[in-house]
């Protein structure tokens, strides 16, 4: 077990796993931080003579977010690898878009060159094969995964890889507890040899979503009652969704009149993922998704761009989710001068957008042709994005029931009373590898063992007579040859 | 309500402690072993001056942590140092722990006092000051109250004995001068300097039935006399009495809360320290009231709070078992009107409530 990156740090997930002689690449994820290459995970640490696809049996990738698959088309047609790469449904529909509108920032943005191109990761996710929850899908004779929901987003999943009697979970990032469009995730008790787990929210104790939705809807609903615009990019379904209906509630209890408008671009894309996106939702939310058609809200209607220059107060959902171009774009340009307005930025926004500017304070922009933008309309963060914390990580592995637990994810040092803390109630072993690190973790394999009839009679004779109620434990010696 | 936010500890506290640098500390005090005392990081939010609504960092950080082998009762950090010091059933001894957040996030056990076990003794209600050297006053009763010197390990004072009475809570009002408050209401003053004498301080209205009584005193603006400040005393009936410390024969004020039924394990009564006459006091409910003591008097007569938290008596999980108890509250050091406070649920609650037009 190999991590080369995500090891004791915060940015790009990318661990490599030996087990039973097969290797596996678990993410392959970019590090939001660095503008070079420091930004892609280092392979070197995977083998020294090159050849990734007779080495690696597959690549595992767990969700859509750049620091967990980021560098894939780097890796896959920059590097080499052509073998099989596993990730479910909405991940495969979802990641191609996030890597291009990457790739667009960074190159045409940015003018980087060593960087991968739009064919690049059409190539790429040619080699991608999308696999179901719960689904054991053979890679090959002797190795099989699973996915597991995972909650935290729209199609991730956690991993359980499995050789022979021994066998690996990897969580990507994961949460466990339900929100408005996602359930908690979740695992059977399959008793892995290892447990791989994010930690990165594992040292924080959470504000109540109640609160933060309270947070929302008061600053929405004091810049509509000054008569400001509100502008939130999104990227696409799921925490738009969630946060549509969270107003539509508001609005209708308020009894509000101010107009509410979704962009059009993400209509189109939505009904795509609409349809993959309701078989990842648990019944209770498939049953408030199907009682609505998922557009038609009460108080939220289709958007066109000439409402942006309507008098008086609105609120916008618009795509791209970092600012970065198209249609937020736009009408962030219109409303930034104006202070009675606000934008709220719902995620993480990647260096070198404005929306990544905004956030660290900037307030006067470089637009095309040298235009300066003056912003003195309101900026707000919020992130709805759930990851496990100390108490979700705890009822995981009460839930599987690992035999070693290992760390990621987060910082070395403030990991060690995790460390403590799952290594006395569990009584297992924990470990926190740092970047290329490797931790072998002893395994005791289960050999099948066949014993003759008469053997069997003439063992039995001995000793007590066998009790229906309790197995018999019986010793004996295996002589192996050639193993 | 001018701010609101509500958090889920995995398990309950009945301490919350401020640290150096803003950190609260919080601490289990269940019956079976692995508490955990957890030395926090509050959000960015709770240490600015106003109020942001959609700030990312809304959220608490556990900075470091340590796994106690008894249930904590009380914890006290040692100023000037990186010690910290708790106590807890089945006796009065204190445990002692050290906080090095820079190396390792954990609390390590260093030592710790042990005291001599009577029958009977329960747990050690504590207070720490570091004038002379970083000291640990202690005591389960008054008969047993001593200061220790928290890293020799020596002893360096034994109050004179004055009764056998448990103890609700003791404090020192400056380096030389203690203040101790028995579980019956009695006070008393003891002088670090002279170790026979103990002081009467006042006792407090005698009850048909028996009654418990905690305390809460104030620290006041740089440089001014600590008896200066009343002293707050809460029975378990819902009675507080204020008593000025150089006038002990009578009370400063006298006054009656609402409560629905008697609070027994969890009385907690503090003045705000930057508020005059506010104070708040919880432990019979699920709630925390807030009351301007200035218009107070002596009569005993029933007092409205000015502001009631009722948070912890809806965050329930709903129905099942008893109603949440709140099991302890602080007042935050700069923020006038922000409190933190605790439930047996283990919610941990931080409110900000808006001044009633006129008062306080």
């Amino acid at each position: 077990f190999t991590c080369a990156g995500a090891g004791q740090d915060v940015g790009r997930s990318c661990i490599l796993v030996s087990i039973a002689g097969k290797n596996v690449m678990l993410d392959c994820g970019m590090h939001m931080g660095y503008n070079d290459d420091r930004r892609f995970p280092d392979f070197s640490y995977i083998t020294q003579n090159g050849r990734l696809t007779d080495f690696l049996d597959c690549v595992i990738i767990s969700h859509f977010h750049l620091d967990h698959c980021g560098a894939l088309p780097y890796f896959s047609e920059m590097v080499g690898y052509d073998g099989p790469i596993y990730m479910t449904h909405p991940t495969k529909a979802i990641c191609p878009i996030l890597l291009e509108d990457y790739r667009k920032i960074t190159v045409d943005k940015k003018g980087e060159t060593n960087f991968f191109t739009s064919q690049m990761i059409k190539d790429c996710m040619k080699k991608v094969v999308a696999v179901h929850l719960h689904q054991t899908v053979q890679v090959d004779e002797e190795l099989e995964i699973k996915a597991y929901y995972a909650g935290h987003v729209l199609g991730a999943a956690m991993f359980q890889i499995k050789v022979g009697c021994e066998s690996v979970v990897y969580t990507g990032d994961y949460n466990m507890t339900p929100d408005r469009h996602l359930g908690a995730a979740w695992i059977d008790k399959c008793r892995p040899d290892l447990l791989i787990s994010e930690s990165t929210y594992a040292t924080t104790i959470r504000d109540s979503k109640r609160c933060r939705e309270r947070d929302f809807l008061k600053k929405v609903h004091e810049t509509v009652e000054r008569g400001g615009k509100v502008l939130i990019p999104v990227f696409a379904l799921g925490r738009a969704q969630e946060l549509c209906i969270l107003l539509e509630t508001f609005w209708e209890r308020m009894n509000l009149k101010a107009p509410i408008y979704f962009s059009t671009g993400l209509t189109e894309k939505a009904n795509h993922y609409y349809k993959l996106f309701i078989t990842w939702t648990n019944q209770k939310i498939r049953k408030t998704f199907v009682q609505r058609n998922m557009f038609e809200f009460k108080h939220i209607k289709a958007f066109d761009r000439a409402f942006a220059d309507n008098p008086g107060p609105m609120v916008v959902f618009a795509t791209p989710g970092m600012l970065h171009a198209g249609q937020s774009l736009q009408i962030f340009r219109k409303w930034a001068g104006n202070e009675k307005n606000m934008v709220i930025m719902p995620g993480y926004c990647v260096q070198g957008t404005v929306g990544h500017k905004i956030l660290s304070g900037q307030r006067k922009l470089e637009m095309e042709g040298r235009q300066i933008l003056e912003v003195k309309m309101q900026v707000e963060y919020m992130s709805f994005s759930a990851h496990a914390d100390a108490k979700g990580i705890m009822q995981l592995i009460r839930q599987a029931e690992p035999r070693n637990v290992l760390l990621v994810h987060g910082e070395a040092k403030k990991m060690e009373f995790l460390k403590q803390k799952i290594e006395q109630e569990f009584h297992v072993s924990c470990y926190m590898p740092a970047n290329g690190e490797t931790t072998t973790i002893l395994t005791n394999p289960c050999i099948p063992v066949d014993i003759s009839l008469g053997l069997l009679k003439r063992e039995t004779a001995i000793g007590p007579l066998p009790d229906a109620k309790k197995p018999k434990l019986m010793h004996g010696t295996l002589l192996m040859k050639d193993n | 309500y001018r701010d609101l936010h509500t958090f889920e500890l995995q398990a309950p506290t009945r301490l919350i402690e401020w640290a150096r640098e803003s950190r609260v500390c919080v601490a289990g005090y269940g019956q079976s072993d692995g508490n955990e005392i957890l030395q926090l990081i509050p959000p960015p939010t709770l240490l600015t001056k106003e109020t942001q609504g959609l700030c990312p960092e809304r959220d608490f950080k556990v900075e470091c942590g340590g796994f106690s082998e008894r249930p904590v009762y009380s914890l006290k950090y040692v100023p000037d140092t990186s010690l910290l010091v708790t106590s807890g059933p089945p006796d009065s001894s204190l445990q002692v722990w050290q906080v090095s957040a820079e190396d390792s996030d954990v609390i390590k056990s260093v030592s710790s006092i042990a005291t001599e076990n009577g029958t009977g003794q329960s747990w050690a209600k504590i207070a720490t000051i570091s004038a002379r050297a970083p000291w640990v006053l202690h005591g389960s009763r008054l008969d047993r109250v001593q200061i220790t010197e928290v890293e020799s390990r020596k002893n360096v004072y034994t109050a004179a004995s004055g009764g056998s009475e448990e103890l609700g809570g003791l404090a020192f009002l400056d380096c030389n001068t203690l203040l101790l408050c028995c579980a019956t209401g009695r006070l008393c003053l003891a002088d670090v300097r002279q170790p026979q004498s103990l002081v009467e301080a006042g006792s407090v209205p005698s009850a048909p039935c028996s009654e418990q009584w905690c305390m809460g005193t104030r620290h006041g603006a740089q440089g001014s006399e600590p008896s200066s400040q009343p002293v707050a005393r809460l029975s378990s009936r819902g009675l507080l009495t204020l008593t000025d410390l150089r006038k002990t024969s009578e009370f400063l004020a006298l006054a009656k809360a609402r409560v629905p039924s008697p609070g027994s394990e969890f009385l907690c009564v503090s003045w705000a320290p930057a508020l005059e006459g506010c104070l708040a006091i919880s432990g019979f409910d699920g709630t925390v009231h807030v009351y301007d003591t200035q218009s107070w008097d002596s009569s005993g007569r029933e007092a409205e709070p000015i502001f009631v938290h009722k948070g912890h008596a809806f965050g329930g999980a709903g129905g099942s078992g008893d109603p949440p108890l709140v099991t302890v509250h602080t007042w935050h050091l700069q923020k006038p009107r922000t409190l933190l406070s605790a439930a047996s649920d283990g919610s941990l609650h931080v409110w900000d409530w808006v001044q009633p037009c006129g008062k306080c």
